[in-house]
């Protein structure tokens, strides 16, 4: 009996070559190495479907009168020609080696891609993977609206890119029942995903997806009104909360490294998370209305409330 | 019959072998063993089974025709084979994930090989570079990823998060990742005796020392002990002696369970939980503390019940 790996071998030369699709009898009497009996070699072609299907061969499955019939279109199978230069593979190689991505193929896809050029490098980053990350990449790639459950709600999205920031991966497109662009966390997807037909949408013209995932968590998944919050942040914090808020908070610097921010507030209880963890390095300036909540915020806490 | 768990991998293997080697007539099977990262044992029975496989009627040249002489590999009569297969959604996401993290990784070339294979990845791919990964850095990221690369002593201003502390620290930078969406400096630590893990975001100043080190043997690495960070997932490793406090959190206070170490968790029957929190410094409780409110009560041990009513009114001091 032949060898099992030269069967599914000789089985993609014969789908791929075809002209017309091949019924499963056509398929048998062609490819060596099935047994004899319909019932057994149904079975060991369906297993063999699924081994190549899960490899990603995409055999497509016709019924012509009340025949089905199977074949492998060559430009559904054929990996387009990338023309990388050995430069451009090294870089890639380095990449892949550099960065990991548990649970994510990237061994298989260097062979596609022609294999490893030049050295591989040490492990510098490790970015987190969550299942949900290839479907929803697969239907952004298709341009296919996904349906899915995010902390309770259903939402159905076009997808317009995938967004790592902060040690997350976030889905961003436009949201259909907000007619809004929104970012979602990945990890935060409740089950399953259905993803609808392909070229369902277009991603408008020169969109990066980065800039919908908004940066600052104070703005970030809430209703409240927006006010524009003052705060006094000591010499000892200064530097981080530049980094988080950005340099174009700075109202102020102080002589003693202490800085004044300004920032936009639309969700309240990240404000004050944010704020609070800061502890007594830092002091809500303004709004008085925005001041006062903190106040009694503390007070709640201390039981000093009047 | 003998179990084939590695049917798969091994048929993506042949899949992308025949075509490059098609493409490549003549390469040699040493660099082919290294190219496709197997044994050239391995390689050589992939060769093998080749000739078995091909086109009805199985006639010599309707079979696939594999050539080895001095070393060196020829194929023919694969046409069918003359690209490899497509790249999955997890392949071309893996490809172009680790791509633009390095890209993002302040000092990287934005006009350079990478950024031109990515480009032509996404274009084949059909994705036009729509995954972004934002990697940070910080101010001192290339700083301490030159003395580390050096092996160059530094000095360092480093805040700790934990007890609301800047200090100096003298350190040899072993090496630089990015891991949990943070820049991580692992060192040995002249100050604490010990290997310490420190996130560069908090690094608030580096000087060079111009001193020279050597990197600790292998097995000196293996019992690092490092607790500078208390929210920095599997870099924290708990200490016998940090206090274990009990915190009652209420219904919508469930995350502190899922983000902080904590020793159990019991559901209340209010909907709440009652958890034993891992406390290494003061100050990273009172946060807690001061961002649950009234949705979190530390009951034991009695000396760390009142921390959020002090650390409140420590703060409360400064609007008069």
């Amino acid at each position: 009996m032949a060898d099992r790996l030269e069967r599914l071998t000789t089985l993609v030369a014969n789908l791929l070559d075809t002209r017309t699709p091949l019924t499963l009898e056509q398929i048998v009497q062609n490819v060596p190495g099935y047994p004899e009996e319909k019932a057994s070699y149904r079975r060991q072609f369906e297993r063999d479907k699924d081994t190549l299907r899960g490899i990603g061969v995409p055999i497509s499955v016709e019924t012509v009168g009340n025949e089905t019939m199977y074949r492998i279109r060559p430009d559904e199978y054929y990996l387009p020609a990338l023309d990388l230069t050995p430069e451009e593979q090294a870089a890639i190689h380095v990449a892949v080696t550099a960065v990991r991505l548990p649970g994510v193929g990237t061994d298989t896809a260097l062979w596609k891609i022609g294999g490893q050029e030049g050295e591989a490098v040490p492990a510098l980053a490790s970015l987190p993977t969550t299942p949900a990350l290839a479907e929803l990449f697969d239907a952004y790639r298709k341009r296919a609206t996904v349906t899915f459950t995010h902390r309770g709600a259903k939402r159905r999205l076009d997808p317009y890119g995938l967004v790592f920031r902060r040690g997350h991966w976030y889905v961003v497109g436009r949201d259909h029942d907000r007619e809004d662009p929104r970012a979602f966390r990945a990890d935060r997807i409740d089950g399953e995903i259905t993803v609808g037909n392909a070229g369902a949408f277009t991603v408008p013209e020169g969109l990066d997806p980065a800039t919908l995932v908004r940066d600052d968590p104070m703005r970030f998944g809430s209703e409240d009104a927006s006010v524009e919050a003052r705060i006094l942040v000591d010499a000892e914090q200064a530097a981080f909360v530049v980094e988080e808020l950005g340099e174009a908070a700075v109202e102020t610097r102080h002589a003693d490294g202490s800085v004044v921010v300004t920032t936009t507030v639309t969700n309240r209880a990240a404000f004050r998370s944010f704020v609070l963890g800061l502890l007594d390095r830092a002091e809500v300036l303004g709004p008085p209305d925005l001041r006062a909540e903190t106040v009694a915020w503390l007070d709640r806490i201390s039981g000093d409330a009047a | 019959m003998s179990p084939r768990p590695q049917i798969g991998p091994r048929l993506e293997r042949v899949l992308a072998l025949v075509p490059w080697i098609a493409e490549h007539p003549g390469s040699p099977l040493d660099e082919l063993a290294v190219r496709f990262d197997v044994t050239p044992d391995e390689l050589e029975r992939d060769l093998e089974l080749l000739p078995f496989c091909g086109l009805p009627p199985y006639s010599p040249d309707r079979l696939i025709d594999v050539e080895i002489v001095e070393g060196r590999v020829w194929i023919r009569f694969a046409e069918y084979f003359a690209r490899p297969l497509r790249l999955t959604a997890d392949e071309g996401l893996g490809l172009l994930a680790a791509g633009e993290a390095l890209l993002a990784v302040p000092g990287s070339d934005q006009a350079g090989s990478l950024a031109t294979a990515l480009d032509k990845l996404a274009a084949a791919i059909g994705t036009e570079r729509g995954v972004s990964v934002q990697v940070g850095g910080g101010t001192f990221l290339d700083e301490l990823r030159g003395a580390a690369d050096r092996r160059e002593r530094v000095e360092i201003d480093y805040y700790s998060f934990g007890r609301d502390v800047t200090s100096t620290r003298e350190i040899d930078p072993e090496s630089v990742f990015h891991a949990f969406g943070q820049w991580y400096v692992d060192a040995y630590c002249h100050d604490a005796a010990a290997r310490r893990m420190f996130r560069v975001d908090r690094v608030r100043g580096v000087r060079p020392t111009g001193e020279h080190f050597d990197p600790p043997a292998p097995s000196d690495a293996e019992d690092g002990e490092s607790g500078e960070d208390s929210e920095a997932g599997s870099v924290f490793h708990p200490r016998a002696d940090d206090a274990r406090v009990t915190l009652r959190l209420g219904p919508d206070a469930g995350w502190v369970a899922e983000s902080y170490p904590t020793e159990s968790v019991t559901d209340r029957a209010d909907g709440g939980w009652d958890v034993v929190l891992v406390v290494s410094e003061r100050a990273f409780l009172e946060r807690i503390l001061l961002r649950l409110g009234p949705e979190a009560e530390v009951t034991a041990p009695p000396e760390w019940t009142s921390v959020g009513a002090e650390a409140a009114r420590r703060v409360r001091a400064r609007y008069g």
